[in-house]
């Protein structure tokens, strides 16, 4: 591409600057504006955090997030005083809106991790721009998701039965189940992600509290900073232990996502029991994680001026990822489709016929809409890969598509079965949307606290990648090894 | 039933010492009145204690626990005890056998040793016992809204009667009378008072020949050719001798190679019967009349002269090939004539019987009928309601009956009504007649009063209570003792003198009022308070003999009787030769029939009823306007929509439901909805269709129908056909598609089946065929390997096999099921999205062309998988395999996730969505099964094969040191069934009913190929059509190659 191309948009004043922001050397975007210092990358981080002022847009972001997750609270509140009944779910649909979300919202965690272990490990040195709050919103997915599987129990109150306490009840799991392999699963990603999360943070608090000048921040972030005093034996530490966190998280990017696959796969449904979903499921999950991080990372950029740190590169670069994993997850809708003829099994081909022409077949070609039609085809150009609002857009879309997939497979292969005489339908009550957008607020509230409060970008890392810190490749950084003050 | 049960039963089978004082009431002493007990030393020993140690802690509230200090004889906590009773029901009463626990009657089945029913019984008698627990059953005498006690009514009742003269100007409207020793009351009555007047009226039988007397009894069991006239008698108890008619109808189903039975049905709405039946053809209810007199001129029946009709081709030759079977059956077939019918048509039937000689040998004319005063009702309710509109009507006193709601529209009866100077009203509710008239007394239910009851085969059983009425109700005997001044004389009392004769004469029955009033005299002299000291052993030793058996011995009618040739010539007088002509073929007709559920309106209130869905339309909570895919779409209107139907000057609005079969031009309503004040679970369901019936036309009148705006949104549990139809047909518009149309049972080999013919061809065409097993990717595959090892079975393997051939959708099952495992009732709104919470459901499958369809009925409850897809799934282990086969729930540890559910195949688990189960309301706690636990919200239920009764027999089984009994156990559903189409036990007896036939050739597992192994098998039916009719199919094959040709077994 055309360094010139990218001369387009309204922003006529940052025209002249263009050229600057592509590397002439590849011709790809940088993965840092030129013109960047230490002091201007921690002072643009940290003031974001320890400015005495909330931005008015924060506030009314935040009252909009706030709203919702007390929305939430009044439907969960109901939920527990009057029964899952208040839902739509019933027979056949056993499960509606609460396992979708819990889905849909695990899956979404996983591009956190990935960036911040996986590419951590190949040494992908763009992720550092956006690593950190990717991690963030993996943290708060996960606790958005990790409350369904409680709340969508008949008897929630009871839901520490699942796992394997030494009570004098000798109530004990039963390990044949999906469910309890979740348990561990989410259990520990969430472990794992939160440890690796506040470990990364620990010099940036302690650039924090260093710059702090509050005596409630400068405690605060002391208290979180650990003592980190910034020591060569502190770096040293603090690099070993991110290696072996990623190195830990790893594995949990394919493994969470390939149980929560086994609680459709292990059963005996037609549409669930599948060998194709775990890897179907980790590419849907990295599909759909690296949507929501474009759907955070272009307003944030946006909002906080952050043009200089998470530029068109990251984003670029996010649109390969999904056009990547969109083709994986293409290849699965295919094959569900071959395997439903190939198999043979009368069940499967009523199954995979009854998904897309059957009662509720619009929801799958909302499905192929949004996951495969409108992102396959457009993300080829670089053009609209670096265009923010289309991108925006299409992460929009993406996310839905995703939440659709997981509706697809839940009802549409819940609601008619094997015996004609017990299919159903399904219909979810306002109580189910207030659930599903009620997380979404807290999600948004949680986030938001998370970029007020806590460093959104890492401090340490992104300095790491300057061209003051002797980095040869700009563009694939050693993290590791060359890190200093 | 065991001999154990029996013996237990037996020996606890006693009577209650007098109505006044019930079981235990004598019995609990007073404890306070105890000095100082043991137990009450170590209660202030023990809350001294508690006090100097814990005085802050909160006090728990008081809860006392006194025991029986002089238990009732008998009682032993924790085991039931049996009682023989009767359901008085106006087709004949039930005879039953209740279970009562702690003298609290919780179970109502059928009694095992009575030769009419064996045991089986009907919806209606297994609901019975919600029916007599109704919260809403009224409960205070009241004077114009006023509580009063009885004795002031009993006072001013006497008080009239005293200035009467010779009771003129007093009317008493009854529902009909089916105690004997009522009748024996009445007569008193009638001679004390000789111009007070009785009327009696049941809008659901008002106007039929059973009403007037005619007592029409078949024997099934001997019949090779049974031709239907529009008599629905495989549906419910509604048709005289349902019980011993299903039984008979299935028993020649069962064992195709020992000769079957084949069954025509003419049927005007679509029924159970017809759509059970080897031919079905459907018509319009008036022409019926006149397809009898064909089919009686065919066979051969003299004068018959049927008006003119254009028969089709297709009826035609339906009847020919009828006529032609029956004839070449003569003596061994039989016409059952409908019970809604024209009388005509009863006229023809007993005629074409008595031409083609089964009179007497399959046919038989009972000499009297079961309700021993009949009348013609409508002509006597048409007189009553002539006296009040002329002001002669001074008292009225209704019993049981409520005319305000039911009495034909055209009648006005609540304007006449207003013209009775007073009402008296005795009713089990607070009902549409009891809020109008001026006095209201609670009436007793059957479970807690004495009376006596009639069955169809004539014997007559003791209806003795249970336990002391609930609420003071009183009973007719009471209402009519009062009348004759008899105040003293208890129902007890009444009810032994009306039997004393016959039982003291052992062989002699009674004859009449006269003698039997000549009882009530020798009675009278003996009366003591409360039913004292027997004067004569003989007799008392007879009666506790009658009590316990549950018939008096010696009442049973003579069938072979020649009056039943004089019965036939005054039916035939009846009809004179003159059959009805069809109404023309552009003009609607409007069939009415009591409901499948609810009957005429008087168990509105009960749940179970309520949400049960009907046969045929799987309709619950609402009554509809019934009709046929065609006329939906040429009345250009869907399914839930809601229509005005137009008779005379009545109209309702309903709402439309689709009956496959049902024929053109015409509509069926249901009767016994609409209640306005049937109490809290009925009130408001379904609209009141008896504003559209008139006394002229009571069963099926001319009207019309108009399409209205909006929906009703009728509550219909899922059945297949639904979906399967096109849009045209009111379906949801799938059925359109050809993979979805013979998607159905074809492919999936959920039901099997096959022709006579094809069965003796291939008897292996349940297993063998593979067109049953496509859903089978390897057919090869070893269904003994699984993943996690087999389970060994020491002593027992419990079973169940349920036979296709026999099932005919009565729903017996369900509300057995109900009764037995406290199941809750989740409501309308719950069940239309698909909550209901029944553990066992009969699934209809209908097939062909839904003009005239085959259906097939298939009770579909947890099939107790031997390598259950639920069990694996469950993270808190709450559902796992006992050492004995099942699939349990453990309702404790249940948290709720539902993963169960979703992985059982048959979807027959059952969510707990919501608080569904009622832990307030009082009189409900003394209902439930103390055995069963009554589940809370958040857990998942589902069919246990009643392990409760599993346990209770190996407690047997083990005191006595041997192992269970085959037959034994009986699960709840199978002691219901009438058709005796379930059947349960011991797997690894070799010599089990059920292992022989799960070994059989028809016996197939639903979703084999899911490796599911099911407990649960099924035995495919065998139909026997006539080959004449099967050549070119006129009545089940499609007009396509459809469904019907691939179902076959041997057709592959």
């Amino acid at each position: 591409m055309e360094p010139g191309e990218v001369q387009r948009g309204p922003e006529g004043e940052e025209r002249a600057g263009l050229d600057e922001r592509v590397d002439p050397a590849t011709g790809e975007f940088r993965v840092i504006a030129p013109g960047q210092s230490f002091r201007s990358v921690t002072e643009k981080i940290t003031r974001i955090v320890l400015t005495t002022t909330t931005p008015l847009g924060w506030l009314a972001f935040f009252g909009v997030g706030g709203a919702l997750a007390t929305m939430l609270l009044v439907a969960v509140t109901w939920l527990f005083l009057k029964g899952t009944g208040i839902w739509g779910i019933t027979q056949p649909v056993a499960w509606g809106f609460a396992i979708i979300n819990f889905v849909w919202w695990i899956g979404i965690g996983h591009a956190g991790t990935l960036i911040s272990a996986i590419l951590l490990l190949f040494k992908q040195g763009w992720r550092n721009s956006i690593n950190r709050f990717a991690e963030a919103m993996t943290i708060f997915a996960v606790a958005c998701a990790g409350m369904f599987p409680l709340i969508h129990m008949g008897r929630p109150w009871l839901a520490y039965w699942v796992f394997p306490l030494p009570l004098t009840m000798n109530v004990w799991p039963q390990f044949r189940s999906p469910l309890v392999w979740d348990v561990f699963a989410v259990s520990t990603y969430a472990t794992i992600s939160v440890v690796f999360w506040y470990i990364g943070m620990v010099p940036d608090f302690g650039t924090l509290r260093d710059r702090a000048k509050s005596k409630f921040a400068q405690h605060f972030y002391g208290l979180c900073s650990l003592g980190w005093r910034g020591s060569v034996r502190h770096w040293s530490r603090y690099e070993t232990a991110s290696l072996l966190l990623a190195g830990l998280a790893t594995p949990l990017v394919l493994s969470v996502h390939t149980v929560i696959s086994f609680d459709f796969a292990v059963s005996v449904l037609p549409g669930w029991h599948t060998t194709i979903f775990p890897p179907y499921f980790v590419a849907g999950a990295i599909y759909s994680g690296f949507a929501m991080v474009l759907t955070l990372a272009i307003p944030l950029r946006k909002f906080y001026h952050l043009e200089g740190l998470i530029t068109e590169r990251h984003i670029d670069n996010m649109g390969k990822v999904l056009l990547a994993t969109g083709f994986i997850v293409a290849y699965g809708y295919a094959m569900e489709v071959f395997m439903s003829w190939y198999s043979a099994s009368h069940w499967e081909a009523f199954m995979m016929w009854n998904r897309a022409f059957g009662p509720m077949g619009w929801s799958y070609w909302v499905l192929i809409t949004c996951n495969l039609a409108i992102p396959l085809t457009t993300l080829w150009s670089r053009r609209l890969r670096t265009s923010m609002p289309f991108m925006f857009c299409l992460s929009i879309v993406v996310n839905a598509g995703m939440w659709f997939e997981r509706f697809v497979i839940i009802v549409t292969s819940l609601y008619r079965d094997f015996l004609p005489s017990a299919w159903g339908t399904y219909r979810a009550t306002k109580w189910d949307y207030m659930t599903y957008v009620g997380t979404l607020g807290l999600f948004m509230a949680l986030f938001l606290l998370f970029v007020r409060f806590l460093p959104m970008i890492p401090i340490s890392e992104i300095r790491t990648m300057l061209p003051g810190a002797k980095v040869k490749v700009p563009a694939a950084a050693d993290t590791a090894t060359e890190a200093g003050d | 039933m065991s001999e154990e049960m029996k013996k237990g039963t037996k020996n606890a089978t006693g009577e209650w010492d007098g109505e006044a004082s019930g079981p235990g009431s004598s019995s609990v002493s007073d404890p306070l009145s105890d000095p100082v007990s043991r137990r009450g030393f170590m209660k202030l020993m023990g809350a001294s204690m508690a006090l100097a140690g814990l005085a802050g802690c909160t006090k728990q509230p008081d809860e006392s626990i006194y025991p029986y200090v002089k238990p009732p004889e008998d009682l032993v906590l924790g085991k039931p005890m049996y009682f023989a009773t009767a359901h008085p029901f106006i087709t004949g009463a039930v005879p039953l056998l209740v279970k009562s626990d702690e003298f609290r009657p919780i179970k109502i089945d059928g009694n095992p040793e009575h030769p009419y029913n064996l045991g089986a019984s009907d919806p209606f008698t297994q609901a019975a016992l919600l029916d007599f627990y109704d919260p809403d059953r009224s409960q205070h005498v009241t004077y114009r809204g006023e509580n009063r006690e009885w004795a002031e009514f009993e006072q001013a009742l006497r008080q009239k009667m005293a200035e009467s003269r010779d009771g003129s100007g007093i009317y008493i409207l009854s529902a009909t009378i089916t105690s004997p020793t009522l009748a024996r009351q009445w007569r008193a009555v009638q001679a004390a008072w000789p111009k007070l007047k009785l009327v009696q009226y049941d809008p659901a039988i008002a106007g039929t020949a059973a009403a007037g007397g005619l007592n029409l009894q078949y024997d099934l069991a001997e019949a090779d050719v049974i031709v239907s006239l529009d008599a629905d008698f495989l549906s419910g108890a509604a048709f005289p001798g349902f019980h011993q008619l299903v039984r008979a109808y299935a028993g020649r189903r069962k064992e195709p190679e020992k000769g079957m039975n084949r069954l025509y049905a003419v049927e005007s709405t679509p029924t159970t019967t017809g759509l059970k039946a080897d031919h079905r053809l459907g018509l319009r209810a008036s022409e019926i009349p006149a397809f009898a007199g064909e089919l009686a001129r065919a066979v051969g029946v003299e004068g018959v002269a049927p008006p003119a009709w254009p028969w089709t081709a297709a009826q035609k030759r339906f009847l020919a090939a009828a006529a032609r079977d029956l004839r070449a059956h003569a003596g061994r077939s039989a016409v059952v004539a409908g019970l809604y019918q024209d009388g005509s048509v009863t006229a023809l039937a007993l005629a074409i019987n008595q031409a083609l000689g089964n009179l007497g040998r399959t046919v038989f004319l009972a000499p009297e009928p079961v309700n021993p005063l009949p009348s013609d009702q409508i002509a006597d309710l048409q007189a009553l309601v002539a006296d009040l509109n002329a002001g002669k009507v001074d008292w009225l006193m209704i019993l049981n009956a409520n005319p305000i709601y039911s009495a034909p529209a055209n009648l006005n009866f609540a304007a006449a009504f207003d013209k009775a100077n007073l009402v008296a009203h005795l009713g089990s509710h607070l009902d549409e007649t009891g809020q109008v008239s001026h006095w209201h007394i609670p009436a007793a239910h059957f479970l807690e009063s004495w009376s006596d009851a009639r069955a169809l085969d004539g014997r007559v059983s003791i209806v003795q209570p249970m336990i002391d009425p609930l609420y003071g109700g009183k009973t007719a005997h009471h209402v009519l003792q009062a009348l004759l001044d008899e105040p003293g004389l208890s129902p007890y009392e009444a009810v032994r003198a009306t039997w004393r004769p016959v039982i003291e004469k052992g062989l002699k029955k009674p004859e009449g009022g006269g003698q039997l009033e000549g009882g009530g005299k020798a009675e009278k002299g003996g009366k003591t308070e409360g039913g004292g000291p027997p004067e004569d052993a003989d007799f008392e030793a007879g009666w506790r003999e009658a009590l316990h058996r549950g018939w008096i011995e010696g009442t049973a009618f003579e069938m072979n009787s020649p009056s039943g040739g004089n019965a036939a010539s005054r039916a035939d007088a009846a009809f004179h030769g003159k059959i009805s002509a069809p109404s023309p073929k552009n003009s609607l007709e409007i069939i009415f029939r009591p409901d499948p559920n609810i009957y005429d309106g008087r168990w509105s209130n009960v749940g179970w009823l309520q949400e049960l869905p009907k046969p045929v339309t799987n309709l619950s909570w609402d009554n509809a306007a019934i009709l046929s895919g065609a006329a939906l779409t040429r009345l250009g209107l869907e399914e839930d929509d809601i229509v005005e139907l137009t008779v005379g000057a009545g109209r309702v609005t309903a709402p439309v439901v689709v009956a496959p079969g049902h024929p053109d031009n015409s509509v069926t309503v249901h009767l016994g909805y609409g209640r306005q004040f049937a109490g809290r679970v009925g009130a408001g369901a379904g609209f009141n269709a008896f504003l559209i019936r008139n006394t002229w036309a009571p069963f099926y009148a001319k009207g019309s129908i108009r399409k209205l705006d909006g929906k009703w949104g009728v509550a219909i549990t899922k059945s297949h056909y639904q979906d399967q139809r096109p849009k045209a047909f009111g379906g949801q518009g799938q059925g359109g598609n050809s993979l979805e149309a013979d998607e159905a049972i074809t492919e999936r080999g959920i039901v099997r089946y096959a022709t006579l013919e094809e069965f003796k061809a291939n008897p292996g065409f349940a297993n063998e065929s593979e067109s049953y097993n496509r859903g089978e990717t390897h057919s090869s595959t070893d269904r003994s390997n699984t993943l996690f090892p087999n389970w060994p079975y020491k002593d027992n393997k419990w079973g169940m096999s349920i036979d296709m051939a026999s099932c005919v959708g009565c729903n017996a099952c369900i509300v057995g099921c109900y009764a037995e495992n406290n199941i809750a009732v989740v409501g309308k709104q719950q069940v239309r999205i698909g909550r209901i919470l029944q553990w066992l459901r009969i699934d209809t499958y209908f097939e062909g062309d839904l003009a005239a369809p085959r259906a097939h009925f298939q009770p579909m409850t947890c099939q107790q998988c031997e390598n259950a897809p639920c069990e694996q799934v469950c993270p808190v282990g709450a559902t796992v395999h006992t050492p004995e086969g099942l699939n349990m729930m453990v309702y404790n540890r249940c948290v709720g996730t539902r993963y169960c559910s979703n992985n059982c195949p048959y979807k027959v688990r059952r969510f707990n969505f919501l608080l569904y189960s009622d832990y307030e309301t009082e009189s409900l706690k003394l209902m439930r099964n103390s055995d069963v636990t009554v589940r809370s919200r958040g857990v998942m239920e589902k069919c246990t094969y009643c392990v409760q009764r599993i346990s209770a027999a190996r407690i047997e089984a083990d005191k006595e040191n041997r192992p269970i009994r085959d037959g034994e156990i009986q699960t709840a559903c199978q002691q219901a069934c009438p058709a005796a189409a379930i059947s349960f036990g011991n797997l690894n007896d070799k010599q089990s009913r059920v292992a022989k036939l799960q070994a059989g050739e028809r016996s197939y597992q639903v979703l084999a190929d899911q490796n599911t192994r099911p407990r649960t098998t099924y035995v495919a039916a065998v139909l026997n059509p006539n080959p004449e009719l099967e050549d070119e199919p006129v009545e089940h094959a499609p007009a396509k190659a459809g469904p019907g040709e691939g179902l076959r077994g041997s057709k592959r």
